[in-house]
């Protein structure tokens, strides 16, 4: 086991003793609060599944909200079914549509909604980045055309009202059910859901940093040609990421959908998709762990500071995220890996020095014979 | 038979022809050293038979297949690698991870996704001892000095074990000693690999080359051993100009 791995599965230990144990305990148990502080451990699942692509492979996905409101989409239709029992979701009544749409039959089904969260996002960042990576794009190049495609696609939802709800999203949604469970959303067992999640994500999104997958990745986000070269199929592996990273927001998408009990085209908004980057930008996009605290430190944040600067709040975002591109580009994640290399250097210099008494000068008595 | 065969080989530079109806053959085992001067279009075959560049016309044929139309990866996976003018190691991976890239046998995905990244350490550590860098194994290569970045790049080429290696310039920036020691290392390659080198040190053109094939305005000028290019007339044409 190398040394870096054995720290980030250190460091995963801790941040799981901390949301299971230490923040529960802080809120002393109380599910109104943990409600919220489930919605950011959902949305840390969106900010690492970037960390994959960006950090790890140097693909800078901005329509990683399209894919997170496609799995948030696909948990609230199934929802939204079980809220209409036999009959028709309403909002399809009011837009004139006759029976159900043929796509959402099947989300009857609790397994079949589950399953679409993840395979649709991985489907469709699939198909985008194989005709990318195929024709070899790369750098900002990749930014544009995912971020267009989010728009393009957020409009669709919108216009598409009968299918999709508009403007208005889903709303008016059962509890999930889940083997009998009830999922009560401000309960301690729906937090331990989300928590459970979350650390899961990070688990896969770990094994995959040190893989030899990633190892891969990271060789083709230094040089792509170089790597080609070696015999690797690159817009293969780049294909593969980009699904495993949508898979990923999709999964988030499903669960941000449970907490707040709604879906709305503000999921899939460019605003909503840069908060995403600006959140593993301030983690720090090297590491999944440290994407994922970036997005529940800056929504804590949020959650404080919108109250009081409700006008001002956006305004301090984009302050700290041009701070942190300009002063910490590696994010907090370098930020503590500084610390840490200066502290260690220190200790191993005071180390050396004192077990090797005999290389110290003595300046007391040469001083004395002069 | 011969390993690699290079048949009328064209390529177009928007009206420039870099390379003019080149034909030549490397036996397998063999070191040819690809000589001319400047322009001559050395490199550009190289990349024509990687893969880098596509040629306009003519035909490269490695181990029997016509690989003048396959993409990079898929002539690297048949055994030809490449090393580049340019050092061009991974910066910011580690020495023992450079080598665990370059050990390509398998390059696919599930093969990746179910290795530990160093999964295969044992295997780098003679290569590592051979090129003497084993202390600077979790050393990011970006921390290396100029001489040892050429000689990860040559166990990287040891490690990827390709059948055929391309060269181009492999001492160039390197000091008389530590150019010996590459030929060294070359002539021991040479008994499991091609070899083609595109070389200005006639030195090291000297020890290593089996065979020499000089170049002119992208095609063949000459072609033989050491003795028969030294005192060929044409040769000393195209080099001095009269």
């Amino acid at each position: 086991m190398t040394t870096r791995l054995f720290y980030d599965l250190v460091a995963l230990v801790i941040f799981a003793l901390v949301i299971v144990l230490g923040v529960p305990a802080l809120m002393g148990f109380d599910g109104f609060e943990l409600n919220t502080f489930a919605r950011y451990l959902a949305l840390g699942i969106a900010s690492l599944a970037l960390a994959l692509s960006w950090g790890g492979a140097g693909l800078l996905n901005l329509g990683q909200a399209a894919t997170f409101g496609m799995g948030s989409y696909a948990m609230a239709m199934h929802l939204k079914l079980k809220a209409s029992g036999d009959g028709l979701p309403d909002f399809m009544g009011w837009n004139n549509v006759p029976e159900l749409p043929l796509i959402w039959v099947p989300f009857h089904s609790l397994g079949f909604t589950l399953l679409a969260g993840l395979l649709v996002p991985a489907f469709v960042g699939g198909l985008i980045a194989m005709f990318m990576f195929r024709a070899r794009i790369a750098g900002v190049f990749v930014a544009i055309i995912t971020l267009a495609f989010l728009v393009a696609f957020q409009l669709v939802v919108i216009e598409e009202q009968g299918i999709t709800g508009g403007q208005n999203g889903l709303t008016g949604l059962a509890p999930l059910n889940v083997l009998g469970w009830s999922v009560d959303t401000y309960g301690v067992g729906f937090y331990y859901l989300v928590a459970g999640c979350l650390v899961t994500a990070i688990t896969i999104g770990l094994y995959l940093t040190h893989s030899k997958f990633g190892l891969i990745l990271r060789a083709i986000r230094e040089d792509a040609d170089r790597t080609r070269f070696l015999g690797y199929n690159v817009a293969n592996y780049q294909t593969v990421i980009f699904c495993i990273s949508a898979a990923l927001a999709g999964w988030a998408g499903m669960l941000y959908t449970l907490v707040l009990e709604f879906a709305s085209p503000t999921y899939m908004s460019v605003s909503f998709s840069l908060a995403i980057v600006i959140w593993c930008a301030v983690g720090g996009r090297d590491s999944v762990l440290a994407a994922a605290i970036g997005a529940i430190l800056v929504n804590l944040l949020e959650g404080r500071l919108s109250d009081i600067f409700v006008e001002g709040w956006n305004l301090m975002l984009g302050v700290i995220f041009v701070f942190v591109v300009m002063f910490m580009p590696r994010g907090l994640n370098g930020l503590v890996g500084d610390a840490w290399r200066f502290i260690g250097g220190r200790l191993q210099k005071e180390r050396t020095i004192s077990t090797r008494p005999h290389l110290q000068p003595e300046p007391v008595k040469s001083g004395q014979e002069n | 038979m011969s390993q690699l065969q290079v048949n009328d080989l064209h390529v177009d530079f928007g009206g420039l022809r870099a390379v003019d109806g080149l034909s030549f053959s490397v036996a397998e085992g063999e070191i040819l050293c690809l000589l001319g001067p400047n322009g001559a279009g050395k490199s550009t075959t190289l990349d024509l038979i990687c893969g880098k560049t596509q040629p306009t016309g003519g035909s490269i044929r490695f181990e029997g297949t016509e690989i003048s139309q396959l993409l990079e990866f898929r002539r690297a996976r048949l055994g030809i690698g490449r090393k580049f003018q340019v050092p061009s190691v991974y910066k910011e991976l580690t020495v023992a991870e450079n080598l665990s890239v370059a050990r390509s046998r398998r390059p696919g995905i599930l093969h990746a996704l179910t290795r530990f990244a160093l999964s295969d350490g044992h295997a780098a550590a003679p290569i590592l001892e051979r090129i003497g860098l084993e202390a600077k194994a979790n050393e990011l290569a970006g921390n290396l000095s100029h001489g040892e970045t050429q000689w990860l790049e040559i166990a990287m080429l040891i490690a990827q074990d390709s059948r055929l290696i391309l060269m181009d310039e492999p001492t160039a920036g390197m000091t008389i000693e530590e150019t010996g020691r590459t030929a060294e290392i070359f002539r021991s390659l040479s008994e499991s690999h091609t070899l083609i080198v595109v070389e200005h040190d006639m030195s090291f053109v000297r020890t290593v080359a089996d065979r020499i094939v000089v170049m002119n305005r992208g095609s063949m000028l000459a072609e033989g051993t050491i003795e028969e290019i030294e005192t060929n007339e044409d040769v000393k044409t195209a080099y001095l100009g009269h």
